[in-house]
């Protein structure tokens, strides 16, 4: 049994490897001893190879909030089916974290971009962000132009097709 | 009959969110009922929740309602209620609201529409505070030519920022280094101001480098009498937002303290300036400090000038509103202590800042006589990009300024809101920099000190602790982990 957690950009397999006497979870090959002591006016606690961990949690979806160790922390639980899809799209495509307007465009269709790389500025909320490339790879189209609006989640930008041959 | 010492009975409140809260909160202890106006998007708001009476106002956007003057005023008539209070931001400057208000039979709480006016227009309140003896930094405008700009510009001398004179949010700005660059620099401001703005008049003038923002808090009655609750610093700041600001100021010597209130009462008085009000100044290494604008409003942090002075001063406004003078005199007015104010926003530091969007699900902030958390929240909250981002603000005071500074790091630890990603912890490594502590303020801190501020790479045994914490969150994983029959922990596939 694995679950797939991702944290800040990382992901991460939990496997559980025993049951009893006590949970036993391997993470990053390795393991630790959880002992869930439950909830109480919000702040659970639970032990993890004998040290004591209390902390306030919250439930959005597949996404989970906690308040930890003096800060905040957001993980979300990958679901398979959705990870069997990662493959294929996501990789390509640069989308609109919120909606907006394109202030400027850095690259052209056909130039090559590293991952990381600014490709276009958008403003939201009197905000400029710079959206990036998710990958090293050749602007394939790019569906906006200065000034245009957009929605949330909307592709503004697509990469060519990595050659699965190459 | 009417048997109140309150000055009004009832007040609209032209605004939401935790000001309309924060309004509230003085109006009930006057005895004052409150009315709110909310976008039906907020139906379920605390300031909407918290008022004797909610009234519905519509608009293409949420925004959009709050800024439809006729509406609010309409409602307020409707009511009954006898004044608008109408918070910061939305029609709190609004020179045409105040005096539609006025026409309406209604009090505005602020100032005169005419001392909106004024200092509403940055050409006319340079000049204003210039003729009363506030300094100003060296500046030219363009008057067609721009061969002549350059030559007065050039005399201002060096660095110089450029700037459109109906500007605003970064747009046609640019620091210039020396006259070869200037000429090049006024020429795109020029274009990128008649661009952005249908004007293509642009000004230069001195640039501050490592300038502090520094601002007075002042209070008129508008009967010839004003006062300052001394001065904050807002250097702190993100995107040319503001993000902690703290009163007094860090390390100001008491001399160059009192000329800045000086200053501050002196340009008030000669505005014969009625309401709660702020003149900002830039402060320059050396010494030297420039005015940059007055706001004729209730301003986001006054609450870290109550908390050091002991006045409440949306009581104040309601006051002088209702014809009162005011009822302290400078030397009532005391420092006691430190007070910082953090503002909490949905917003994800580590990607530029950019707002978050969620649902506040478990709000838990800290409680003690020395805090005060802001906020209009209530848990199920949405949080969209409909409003600014800020949710709340944590303002913690201390018998001096490390004192303050160390309960403010207390406190920021333990609030608990999650559901949305918030800039909490950052405004944690904020308040617990070594320069921050030091008092090494000016306005581009946080880019100064942006490695430093960087969320640290969490401690492995900590990250561990998350993700099992999290895993427990998961049904999928409970199940599998603990409800599990017996045989089932036995069987095949299980290490054991």
């Amino acid at each position: 049994m694995s679950l797939k957690l991702t944290m800040d950009g990382a992901a991460f397999d939990l496997d559980i490897v025993n049951l009893r006497p006590e949970l036993g979870v391997e993470i990053d090959g390795q393991e630790s001893v959880v002992i869930d002591h439950g909830t109480r006016d919000g702040v659970r606690t639970v032990v993890i190879d004998g040290r004591q961990f209390e902390f306030r949690q919250a439930r959005d979806g597949n996404r989970v909030f906690l308040r930890l160790g003096g800060r905040n922390w957001v993980i979300d639980l990958v679901d398979p089916r959705d990870a069997a899809l990662e493959g294929g799209s996501a990789a390509d495509e640069i989308r609109a974290p919120m909606p907006g307007a394109i202030i400027s465009l850095h690259k052209e269709v056909g130039a090559t971009v590293k991952h990381g790389e600014t490709v276009l500025t958008i403003e939201s909320m009197k905000l400029q962000t710079n959206l990036v490339s998710p990958r090293d790879g050749i602007i394939a189209s790019l569906l906006k132009s200065v000034d245009e609006t957009f929605e949330k989640d909307e592709v503004i930008a697509t990469l060519e097709t990595e050659a699965s041959d190459a | 009959m009417q048997s109140t010492h309150a000055p009004f009975f009832k007040v609209l409140i032209a605004n939401r969110g935790e000001i309309a809260c924060r309004v509230m909160d003085t109006l009930g202890e006057m005895g004052i009922a409150s009315v709110a106006v909310f976008h039906h998007s907020e139906h379920r708001a605390r300031f909407v929740l918290m008022a004797d009476e909610s009234h519905e106002i519509t608009g293409e956007t949420p925004v959009a309602a709050y800024l439809d003057g006729n509406q609010i005023i309409e409602i307020a008539r409707a009511t009954g209620a006898q004044a608008i209070h109408p918070g910061y931001g939305f029609l709190s400057e609004n020179a045409d609201f105040a005096r539609a208000v006025s026409e309406a039979g209604l009090v505005f709480i602020g100032p005169e529409p005419g001392s909106i006016e004024l200092m509403g227009d940055k050409i006319t309140s340079r000049e204003f505070a210039e003729e009363h003896g506030v300094p100003v930094a060296p500046s030219v405008l363009t008057d067609g030519d721009l061969g002549t700009f350059i030559e007065r510009a050039s005399a201002i001398g060096f660095p110089l920022l450029i700037k459109a004179s109906a500007g605003g949010g970064g747009k046609g700005m640019s620091i210039v280094n020396s006259a070869e660059e200037l000429e090049e620099n006024a020429r795109v401001a020029a274009s990128e101001a008649e661009r952005y703005f249908g004007d293509a008049t642009i000004y230069a003038e001195r640039y501050v480098e490592r300038p502090r923002h520094i601002e007075v808090q002042v209070v008129g009655d508008g009967a010839g009498n004003v006062v300052h609750l001394f001065e904050r610093e807002c250097s702190v700041q993100r995107r040319f937002q503001k993000i902690i600001e703290e009163a007094p100021s860090a390390g100001l010597p008491e001399e160059l303290r009192e000329r800045i209130c000086a200053a501050a009462v002196r340009l008030a008085s000669a505005a014969n300036y009625r309401n709660a009000g702020t003149v900002e100044f830039i402060l320059a290494p050396d010494g030297e400090f420039y005015f940059l604008e007055m706001n004729t409003r209730l301003q986001v942090e006054h609450p870290v000038s109550e908390m050091i002075t002991g006045i409440d001063l949306v009581r104040m406004q309601v006051e002088i509103a209702s014809g009162k003078p005011l009822s302290v005199s400078q030397a009532d007015i005391q420092v006691d202590g430190h007070a910082i104010e953090c503002r909490v926003c949905a917003e994800i530091p580590e990607r530029d800042f950019i707002p978050a969007t969620g649902k506040v699900l478990v709000l838990d902030p800290p409680e003690a006589p020395d805090i005060r958390f802001e906020n209009g929240l209530v848990e199920g909250h949405n949080v969209t990009l409909s409003f600014d981002s800020m949710l709340a603000k944590l303002v913690v005071h201390g018998g001096d300024r490390s004192n303050a500074i160390d309960n403010t790091v207390r406190a920021l630890r333990d609030t608990v809101l999650l559901g949305v990603e918030t800039n909490l912890d950052y405004l944690a490594r904020v308040a617990d920099h070594p320069a921050f502590r030091e008092g090494a303020l000016h306005t581009g801190f946080v880019v100064e000190h942006a490695d430093d501020l960087a969320a640290p790479e969490p401690d492995a045994t900590d990250r561990n602790a998350a993700l099992l914490a999290a895993a427990l969150a998961f049904r999928e994983f409970r199940t599998l982990a603990f409800d599990a029959p017996d045989p089932y922990a036995a069987m095949n596939g299980w290490r054991n």
